[in-house]
């Protein structure tokens, strides 16, 4: 045993071997403190911003400037429950409940569609619990990265062709349903997860390269075959030149660029982005708070925000190198896919590098479903660090 | 270690570096924003969020000489609307039309325009702006402005001039004093939501408003009155078309009275354009008779006639291809120049004139400043037509003395009397005699600019003249109690507007000095196309009204006594009474008139 930790030691490099002498077998003593010393940063960070953003508006509208950031800490709380929760049992339980959580979803995502979902702005994407309403499509990244892992993880050997068309079926399913939602964003998150697990589960790099060039092409068909409704796709492409409708469609790049960009190094200091609060731009507190980040702490706060995700998907890719199968290596591999991605075109959509999609920022933006599935991610990977040993 | 097939290690860093090249292309593409473009977002964002407001300076107060307010401006709102914010715009017209007191589909067809910015209603109360607002209708406001009232209602409409609906004068004094009046607005820079509502921020930077100063007439808010009412009634009573009455102070040019009829309300400028019309100064017109004084002013300055020389004055007389008459036949006679103005006879002032010459009545003319502005600083003032001495025709010796052949405003004659009431000095007539600056302090302007156009010797002799009409000729009906008058009649054919020559038309003037042994006041009254046609029974009668009403107010003590023997002219005595026996040989008879035909360009 000890032998095996010397030479994962060796191998990447800066494990710390005497913490591990006294107690191997205690998962408690293998948490990794930085992931969730960055988390629980991450998540102060957003409600901070969350706070900034909505308490201007919500006070001119009558309503208690606290309420997002009080339901936010509420959501934070509920969120950290259920990362200890799932950090308790193995991940290796995972491989038996999966599935069964992977049906269940199934349903709840067919029941979204029916009437006892609850639609906002054009779409159905709810369930709704009373006082807290439930988005499924988030928990379905969650379950569709672990039933992909487990997937690629019966064999050992490269993912054979059969074993990959499996995959796509398991993301395919609920993709559709989540088409018909519609909620774009989950979809290309899934997406992002079934590629990067394909990658780290060690499919060919041909196979690879043909899924990345058949991607392209179906997205540049799908903008013009018209499967996308027309504001789907004028708002995908937007990003590309914001100019050209400055009143619609590139209307919210254009006064995100102008938030950011007005942020300048320092930013104007919280609460008092003048593009924030004077609503300017719509849902600030949620997909769009990057802008407040922007705005408010210039960038240097939005430096500090990457320099934390960074460290996170830092420990991330660590916790899969040191997993001690190859199903825990998949896990956190998946994991770090759906943050990166999620971070990536999210904050690329406020500057301009990527197309505007109902994406939330993982820890930061507003709302329950994306917190407590992003903090079960974080069990997730905590779990498979603290059971490397096991 | 070598329990995973295919090592998922190189694949890990793999997507490691994919992940970091991401998050580095982020952090590249923010430096880009918020260093090196950030000044272009930043503008960007000001140019949208900051709007400049107009904050209305409040226009300055129009007083008479005695500090009475004519014109002021009050604090009023304007009711818009963003016709996109408006949810039910015929709901929102119901609710709206009874308190603005307008038409409720008009607001509805406003409120339907595709537009972001429409007035509802301008220059509203206060309280109406209020209580349309405490409705709260979505997408209705208000905003500060002034609303320019006039207290006085007509009084002296046509001088003080108009306001437009944004607060700029457009008319009569309101136009000439805008740089006084006006002020500097000031700005007020909001911050604007999307929509482009006003947020209360407390970001806001203001510059007030400097309100204008106010200007002080030379007019007389009671003279005035009583001038328009003898004059409507004048006009009125001798079914004459319109009128002007005019009084100054002979000694420093104020004009203390400016009367024109029909009346006009600067609060209801829209309603009547041709009213608005102050024709006092902007209108000419051929004076007739009461140009007689500038002929006699010419004679006895050049030392060539005395008022007690005898003239031979025939029936009629020749001159160049025309015959001149007097206003009714009679037998060639022998009259001194006293009684030859006393009677407005032609003849007698043509032979007067031929003695005086061309050269020396255009001369005179042009001293009393005939033929160009006055100066009074009213906008739109008529120069009057006068011709050249090179341009005169053959007959215009015999017309212009007449006052034919030349056509002159209102208050240039009240001027012309005014330099024979003062001593032979012209003075500047004047409208505004002060402005009053921001603290209230009122400063006086400069007295008027005055010159000599002929010596007192000469003014008193004329005076004396115009006496003599007053008590022995043609204006008796001018007479007033207590104080000695002196003036003359004018009934000038008008020339007609189509063709050379004259119509049949007529204007009547009587132009006047009072008290005329000190003199203090003139007094014009002119009245268009009266259809009783002579000036001695229309025009002289207001005259005397609105003489005494000066006099009264300006608190001038009679000094001559109040019954004048008549008798003791005995020279008037043959000349017809006022009544039966209009003067004026220019506009005779109907037969006899229609040969005197002055060939003089028409106006």
């Amino acid at each position: 045993m000890i032998e095996g930790a010397a030479g994962r030691v060796h191998r990447i490099g800066r494990e710390r071997v005497g913490a591990r002498r006294a107690g191997v077998a205690s998962p408690i003593r293998h948490l990794d403190p930085a992931l969730l010393l960055t988390a629980c940063a991450l998540t102060a960070f957003g409600a901070l911003m969350v706070y900034s953003a909505s308490a201007e508006r919500l006070r001119a509208d009558g309503l208690h400037p606290e309420m997002f950031l009080d339901r936010q800490l509420a959501f934070a709380v509920a969120g950290v429950v259920c990362m200890v929760l799932v950090a308790t049992f193995s991940y290796r339980r995972l491989k038996a409940w999966g599935p069964v959580a992977y049906a269940a979803l199934m349903v709840v995502l067919l029941a979204v569609l029916t009437p006892i979902g609850s639609s906002a702005a054009g779409a159905q994407r709810w369930v709704s619990f009373g006082f807290f309403q439930f988005q499924p499509s988030e928990l379905t990244k969650l379950t569709v990265i672990v039933v992909l892992a487990i997937v690629l993880s019966e064999r050992r050997a490269e993912p054979s062709l059969a074993e990959v068309g499996r995959c796509f079926l398991l993301v395919g399913a609920p993709a559709a349903l989540i088409y018909l939602q519609p909620d774009l964003g989950t979809l290309l998150v899934l997406v992002a997860v079934l590629f990067g697990l394909l990658l780290v589960s060690g499919a060919r790099a041909r196979l690879l390269l043909v899924l990345l060039l058949a991607g392209a092409l179906s997205f540049w068909g799908i903008l013009h075959v018209g499967l996308l409704r027309d504001y789907q796709v004028a708002r995908l492409t937007a990003f590309l030149d914001p100019s050209r409708d400055l009143q619609r469609t590139g209307y919210n790049l254009r006064q995100a660029e102008i938030a950011i960009g007005s942020g300048r190094i320092t930013g104007k200091g919280l609460f008092r982005g003048s593009q924030t609060n004077l609503r300017y731009l719509p849902e600030v507190h949620t997909d769009f708070i990057f802008t407040a980040v922007g705005e408010e702490l210039g960038l240097v706060g939005s430096g500090l925000l990457l320099g934390l995700f960074a460290l996170l998907l830092w420990r991330g890719i660590r916790i899969a190198m040191m997993s001690k199968d190859l199903f825990g290596t998949l896990l956190a591999a998946g994991i770090v896919s759906m943050l990166a991605f999620q971070v990536f075109v999210n904050v690329g959509m406020t500057i301009g590098l990527s197309p505007i999609t109902g994406i939330p920022l993982p820890f930061v933006s507003y709302g329950g479903s994306s917190l407590i599935t992003t903090f079960l991610a974080t069990g997730i990977l905590l779990n498979v660090h603290m059971r490397r040993g096991v | 270690m070598a329990r995973r097939g295919p090592r998922p290690t190189v694949r890990l860093v793999a997507l490691f570096g994919a992940t970091v090249l991401a998050l580095s292309v982020v952090a590249g593409r923010l430096v880009q924003l918020q260093v090196v473009e950030a000044s272009s977002f930043q503008s960007l964002g000001a140019k949208q969020r900051l709007r400049s407001l107009a904050l209305p300076a409040r226009r300055g107060t129009i007083f008479d000489r005695g500090m009475r307010p004519l014109a002021l401006s009050v604090d009023a709102r304007a009711v818009y609307a963003d016709p996109k914010m408006v949810e039910d715009p015929e709901g929102t017209a119901g609710k709206l039309a009874p308190i603005l007191g307008l038409d409720g589909g008009e607001i509805a067809d406003k409120l339907r325009r595709d537009t972001r910015f429409v007035y509802l209603a301008r220059r509203v109360d206060i309280g109406v702006a209020s209580r349309a607002l405490a409705l709260r209708l979505p997408g209705v406001g208000a905003l500060d402005e002034t609303n320019r009232v006039y207290p006085a209602g007509r009084l002296a409409g046509q001088v003080l001039g108009f306001v437009g609906v944004d607060g700029v004068g457009l008319g009569g004094l309101e136009f000439a004093y805008e740089d006084v009046l006006r002020g500097v607005p000031g700005s007020e820079v909001v911050e604007q939501d999307p929509h482009g509502r006003p947020i209360p921020f407390g970001r806001n930077s203001a510059r007030l408003p400097v309100p204008g100063r106010g200007v002080v007439l030379t007019i007389d808010q009671d003279l005035q009155f009583a001038a328009e009412q003898a004059l409507g009634d004048a006009v009125v009573r001798n079914g004459a078309r319109s009128g002007v009455a005019v009084v100054m102070d002979v000694h420093s040019g104020d004009v203390l009275s400016m009367a024109n009829w029909p009346p006009f309300d600067p609060n209801e400028f829209q309603n009547a354009p041709d009213a608005a019309r102050n024709r006092a100064v902007t209108d000419v017109y051929e004076p007739g008779s009461v140009n007689k004084v500038i002929t006699a002013a010419a004679a006895i300055e050049g030392g060539l006639v005395r008022p007690s020389d005898r003239f031979p004055v025939p029936d009629h007389l020749r001159i160049a291809d025309k015959t001149f008459h007097d206003f009714a036949p009679h037998p060639a006679d022998v009259l001194t120049y006293g009684e030859i103005l006393a009677r407005s006879s032609n003849i007698g002032t043509i032979t007067v004139a031929l003695k005086v010459g061309p050269r020396r009545l255009q001369a005179m003319l042009e001293r009393f400043g005939l033929g160009e502005r006055t100066g009074v600083g009213f906008p739109g003032e008529a120069e009057g037509i006068m011709l050249s001495l090179r341009n005169w025709y053959p007959t215009s010796i015999g017309t212009i003395p007449i006052g034919q052949g030349i056509a002159v405003t209102p208050l240039q004659v009240a001027s012309v009397y005014a330099t024979i009431a003062n001593d032979g000095a012209w003075v500047r007539p004047r409208l505004v005699r002060a402005t009053v600056e921001r603290d209230g302090r009122v400063l006086p302007l400069d007295p008027s600019e005055r010159r000599r156009v002929v010596s007192a010797a000469t003014a008193a002799e004329v005076r004396a003249m115009l006496v003599g009409v007053v008590e022995r000729g043609t204006g008796r009906l001018a007479r007033l109690p207590g104080y000695l008058v002196g003036g003359k009649t004018g009934t000038a054919r008008k020339p007609r507007l189509d063709a050379r020559g004259y119509s049949r038309e007529i204007v009547t003037t009587f132009a006047g000095i009072v008290p005329a042994d000190r003199p203090r006041f003139v007094v014009l009254v002119s009245l268009d196309n009266p259809a009783v046609r002579f000036a001695a029974l229309t025009a002289a009668p207001a005259f005397r009204r609105i003489a005494q009403q000066a006099l009264s107010r300006f608190g001038v003590p009679p000094t001559y006594p109040a019954v004048v023997p008549i008798a003791q002219s005995t020279a008037a005595s043959r000349s017809a009474v006022a009544g039966s026996r209009p003067e004026d040989g220019a506009c005779a008879g109907p037969g006899r008139c229609r040969r005197v035909r002055p060939r003089a360009r028409t106006p």
